[in-house]
């Protein structure tokens, strides 16, 4: 019994310390101010709020609106006022720019080649410039850091995901309201990503697939914030595998998923707002979407709403909301309030279990994340499973793998348990 | 209300009419036709207002082109301009924002229901004898309720011809700029007028650079070009005055200066403009104890604003054409029971009418009334003046969202002053508020039509001193202000819609002081002027006490410290003018303390030399403008032109 008590209350009070946070955020900046940034976390806190320019000497550019990991050694950043797709190592240091692919958005990679999506109608590739009469997916080759091709989709794509070689791309029609030559787009565009030539084209029947798109596996879950007048906001989840049969693939309910974001287990983290001009208050709402559960039972279940611990409180209490993210390495979670028009924005940070850590000060439109590797996951560790010591859960070994039979009192350390490290900290138990 | 105002109407025609037969029965010599008063320098000022004016030949001496130009020497006054020949220039006084400036030509207001913003590059000084900006209100005795209508006022005085003159300029400035004026004027009968034409083109592609610890950047202005022309006449007769005025412009609009890996794209859209006013105005004085002054102008504006082009790929491509039009007609009268005491009143109707292809948009009509009721009194070197000020805006839509409720509200002014031994103390305290404009209630998508009028109370102590002998005239004054600004109109992104709306948000508390220096002198072959100003003012966001970040910080764009300096030297027919402006750092975001505009100098030089052949005058003229070829900017990424040379030859008859 004593045991138990001991190992309860060991469990309670450790640290893993293997749970070391690396986090890159973009900081859009204003429009036409040149003011991009990228700040740079680490464990618990900020180490610097403009990251690229110390690494390089010279500043991103305007309006950094996507950053993904490409490789293990490479990171792509889509600079949408500049033009540019910008190549990082992850240690902050530029690799290569691709430049003139203009107003592009967001970015997904094979390893090999880094696609984008544009909203604009030019994009210069080996074989010159290329015109689109509406949108376009570019695909760059990471060899060269050159455009290679290129294939056109609806008015202004945004979202854009891969599974089993096909780009699933969200297209939005988001200029409609100024351009008037088109309505807003409901489509979502299936490309073969070897030829870059469409293979189909889902219509989803709700406007504007515009925002966050995230992507679990087979699943997409898409944000969709109506047409801003009579069509309200709504969330989809997109099931990529039934769309490459041809089954019936699109399930829409009626909360938006505003910020969305894909946890460890494979389910969507989604944080819904809409603003009536009528009361002059906002809704929100606070989704745990399971998507496999969605698509099964054509949304009757699979959508819980809640939100671990106090996230929800936490973004209602934001000036303006402007991102979510879950470290797909560790399960921490992560946003950002874009605060005031012209002042600095925050980054909170919150525990697997939605326990708000701490908010940090960053730049100005903070709203795209990018985890880094935990330090041992560099050095090729990449299952957190370790084996458990089945026989004996409760042994304690020190650094040395000598066995102990309990921690040095009134001093704090590293010790091995099941397998893993755990710190004990004797003030704590005290 | 509306009965409220229909008595006041009839009020006010029922006494112009009883003056009109009564002057009809005595057509000689009891109507005193009044010439709108200009004030100078050397006339008596009405120093119980705020105020700062330009005139004559210290207004031609100045190195300017238009009228920002001329008000960015003056005390409390902030310039915002996107830099090159074609850029929007607007002026922000005592941080009050730009829409809380009233801009008068011959006291008619210049209106702009669209977007409430008047931009002075639109003007040009030639035609202008003076140029005022007084804080809260001018205090005439006969003033149109407009004009007490706006924060702060700048009055732009025509100039009346004395005799009848012909003059040709060309002009050849930096950056491929021509210009070609033409001016003619009449004195003739008690008739006076000018006609004034200009054209001008220029490329505006001046080259600029950024220096700093994380780039070297070079390059030529992009899209910075402009083409205008603008002809204008006006006629006078005593107290009658006209004016009509034509605009036409294409100019490009360029963006801010990014990181770009090549120059194939260009950002931005290109920008025509077709404004059109004609107004007339009557006063006269029938009695020694009463005047009168009726006002009338239409206006009509018209606006194209395209970026279809293929080098404009981040942005939606659009081609929008918005019209708007405006009636307005105010009637006046001031009555002088005694020589120490004027009552006025005034009422003022504006209708306005918008349209715009813009989807989702339909027309929107604006029916604007203002009355005021107005009192000054001037005994014994005391002087006081109160007003009080009714608005009443009404709209009228059919777009989806429907029209904003009327806004009915009153406003106070009031001013004292005492006189002694040609010094003045001053104090004033007005409240006045700004109307959401027809673009903050109905532009798609981001109007919102519950927008709450955007309040100021400007309070002001100031002290001034004339003195004036033979050669030497001097002028001081001083004034200590505190403004807040309340219900901010501002655009803001709503939370998690992606969209931004038009939002009431904000208090900002302003301190300040603003100082003027003026000095004269002129002999029968020398004239030395010297002209001088500082602005200090401490402009802070008090919105939320709780936001550490914000609260108490400074406004962004509002310098501290600012200062002109402006010294003339005329012999004979040869003059030379040099100006020298500061303006103090300035912060463009409050996210990083790095986030600020430097403090810059800018000095200006003008020489000009003027001959006379007989009848026939030739002049030359070399202006450099910023002879330090200092790099600025009043917005971030947005470079002014650096040294730039304008040389003018004229001649005249």
């Amino acid at each position: 019994m004593k045991q138990l008590i001991t190992f309860i209350a060991l469990t309670l009070f450790i640290y893993n310390t293997r749970a070391q946070e690396r986090l890159i955020l973009l900081n859009e900046g204003m429009w036409q101010a040149d003011n991009g940034r990228v700040s740079y976390f680490e464990d618990g806190s900020i180490l610097s709020n403009q990251w690229f320019r110390e690494k390089n000497g010279y500043k991103i550019g305007d309006t950094p609106n996507d950053i993904i990991q490409v490789g293990d050694n490479l990171i792509a950043i889509a600079i949408n006022w500049s033009n540019i797709v910008q190549f990082i190592r992850p240690d902050g240091t530029a690799v290569a720019a691709t430049e003139d692919i203009p107003n592009n958005r967001r970015l997904c990679s094979d390893g090999r080649y880094v696609y984008v999506s544009s909203y604009g109608h030019e994009c210069e590739t080996i074989g010159g410039t290329v015109y689109f009469d509406k949108g376009y997916v570019a695909k760059i080759d990471i060899s060269n850091f050159k455009v290679v091709a290129t294939c056109e989709v609806g008015y202004e794509p945004e979202g854009i995901a891969l599974y089993k070689g096909r780009l699933f791309v969200a297209n939005t029609g988001g200029y409609a309201e100024q351009e008037g030559d088109h309505e807003f787009e409901t489509t979502v565009s299936i490309i073969d990503a070897a030829t870059m030539t469409v293979e189909k084209t889902i219509d989803t029947g709700v406007p504007n697939l515009y925002g966050e798109m995230s992507q679990s596996d087979r699943y997409l879950c898409i944000n969709s914030p109506g047409d801003y007048y009579e069509i309200p906001p709504c969330g989809l989840i997109f099931d990529c595998e039934k769309a490459l049969q041809d089954e019936k693939c699109v399930v829409v309910f009626d909360y938006p998923v505003t910020y969305n974001t894909t946890t460890l287990d494979g389910k969507f983290l989604a944080i819904g707002s809409a603003f009536s001009y009528i009361t002059g208050e906002y809704e929100f709402s606070q989704l745990t979407i399971n998507p496999e559960t969605v698509i099964q039972t054509d949304g009757e279940s699979g959508i819980e709403e809640s939100l671990p611990g106090t996230l929800l409180a936490d973004f209602a209490n934001m000036t303006q909301p402007y991102g979510i993210y879950v470290n797909p390495y560790t399960g921490y979670i992560y946003g950002t309030d874009a605060g005031s028009f012209d002042g600095s924005g925050s980054l909170y940070q919150w525990s697997p279990e939605g326990e708000l850590l701490g908010t940090h000060k960053v730049y100005i439109n903070p709203g795209h994340f990018l985890a880094l590797p935990p330090d041992d996951w560099a050095n090729g560790i990449k299952d957190l499973n370790t084996p458990k010591d089945s026989k004996h859960p409760n042994n304690l070994y020190d650094l040395s793998g000598r066995k102990v039979s309990s921690p040095t009192p009134g001093r704090s350390g590293i010790y091995i348990k099941s397998g893993k490290k755990i710190l004990y900290n004797s003030q704590l138990r005290q | 209300m509306r009965n409220y105002y229909l008595q006041a109407i009839l009020a006010i025609v029922l006494v112009l009419a009883v003056t009109a037969s009564a002057s009809a029965q005595n057509p000689t010599d009891s109507i005193k036709q009044l010439h709108e008063v200009t004030v100078t320098s050397k006339q008596p000022v009405r120093t119980i207002a705020t105020s700062q004016t330009l005139s004559g030949a210290d207004l031609q001496a100045l190195s300017t082109t238009s009228v920002a130009d001329a008000l960015k020497y003056f005390a409390g006054v902030q310039i915002k301009d996107y830099g090159g020949l074609g850029g929007l220039k607007t002026i922000n006084v005592r941080s009050l924002g730009a829409q809380h400036v009233g801009v008068y030509v011959d006291g008619i207001r210049l209106t702009n229901a669209q977007n409430g913003t008047v931009d002075l590059g639109k003007f040009s000084l030639s035609s202008m004898e003076t140029v005022s900006l007084y804080n809260a209100n001018k205090l005439d005795y006969c003033q149109s309720a407009s004009e007490y209508a706006s924060g702060a006022t700048v009055y732009l005085q025509t100039k009346r011809p004395t005799h009848d003159s012909l003059s040709v300029q060309l002009r050849n400035a930096s950056f491929h700029t021509w210009m070609a004026k033409v001016n003619g004027q009449f004195s003739w009968k008690g008739w006076q007028g000018f006609v004034d034409g200009e054209y001008c083109t220029s490329r505006g592609d001046y080259p600029f650079r950024y220096h700093s610890e994380y780039e070297d950047t070079v390059g030529r202005r992009a899209n910075s070009d402009i083409r205008y022309g603008r002809v204008e006449a006006a006629l006078f007769r005593g107290g009658f005055s006209s004016h009509i005025y034509y605009y036409d412009s294409e100019r490009g609009c360029p963006g801010g200066i990014v990181r770009r890996l090549s120059d194939k794209y260009t950002n931005v859209g290109r920008e025509w403009d077709r404004d059109f006013f004609v107004q007339a105005s009557y006063q006269a004085q029938p009695f020694e104890w009463f005047r009168y002054k009726a006002n009338a102008k239409y206006t009509n504006e018209y606006l194209r604003y395209c970026t279809k082009y293929p080098e404009n790929q981040n942005t939606a491509r659009v081609d929008n054409h918005y019209r708007q039009q405006d009636a307005y007609g105010a009637l006046c009268a001031a009555f002088m029971p005694w020589k120490w005491l004027s009552l006025s009143t005034s009422y003022d109707i504006r209708y306005s009418i918008m349209k715009a292809d813009l989807k989702r948009f339909e027309d929107v009509k604006r029916v604007d009334q203002k009355l005021v009721f107005a009192a000054q009194a001037n005994w014994k070197g005391i002087q006081v003046a109160a007003s009080a000020l009714h608005q009443r805006y009404s709209d009228w839509t059919f777009v989806q969202a429907g029209a904003a409720d009327p806004i009915d509200r009153w406003t106070p002014a009031v001013s004292l002053a005492y006189t002694f031994y040609g010094v003045t103390v001053r104090a004033w305290y007005k409240e006045i508020f700004r109307a959401p404009t027809l673009n903050d209630l109905y532009y798609t998508q981001v109007g919102n039509r519950n927008l709450k009028p955007e309040d100021t109370k400007q309070l002001n102590l100031g002290v001034e001193y004339h003195w004036d002998k033979k050669a030497w005239a001097v002028d001081v004054q001083a004034d200590i202000y505190r403004n807040k600004i309340e219900n901010r109109i501002v655009c803001l992104p709503l939370k998690g819609t992606y969209t931004w709306s038009m939002m009431n948000y904000g208090y900002t508390f302003c301190r300040g002081l603003n100082a003027t220096l003026k000095g004269h002198y002129h002999s029968k072959q020398w004239n030395f002027s010297l002209l001088s100003s500082i602005t200090w003012q401490r402009d802070v966001d008090r919105t939320d006490p709780t936001d550490e970040d914000m609260y108490d910080k400074p406004i962004c764009y509002s310098p501290t410290f600012s200062s002109g300096l402006t010294g003339i030297v005329g012999w004979r027919s040869l003059q030379f003018t040099t100006s020298y402006l500061y303006v103090g750092e300035r912060m463009w975001s409050k996210a990083d303390p790095e986030d600020i505009l430097e403090p810059y100098h800018n000095v200006d030089m003008k020489l000009s030399y003027t001959h006379n052949i007989r009848k026939i005058s030739l002049g030359l003229c070399l202006e450099v403008c910023d002879v330090l070829d200092i790099q600025y900017e009043h917005l971030p990424r947005y470079p002014m032109p650096g040294r730039n040379y304008k040389f003018t030859l004229s001649f005249g008859i």
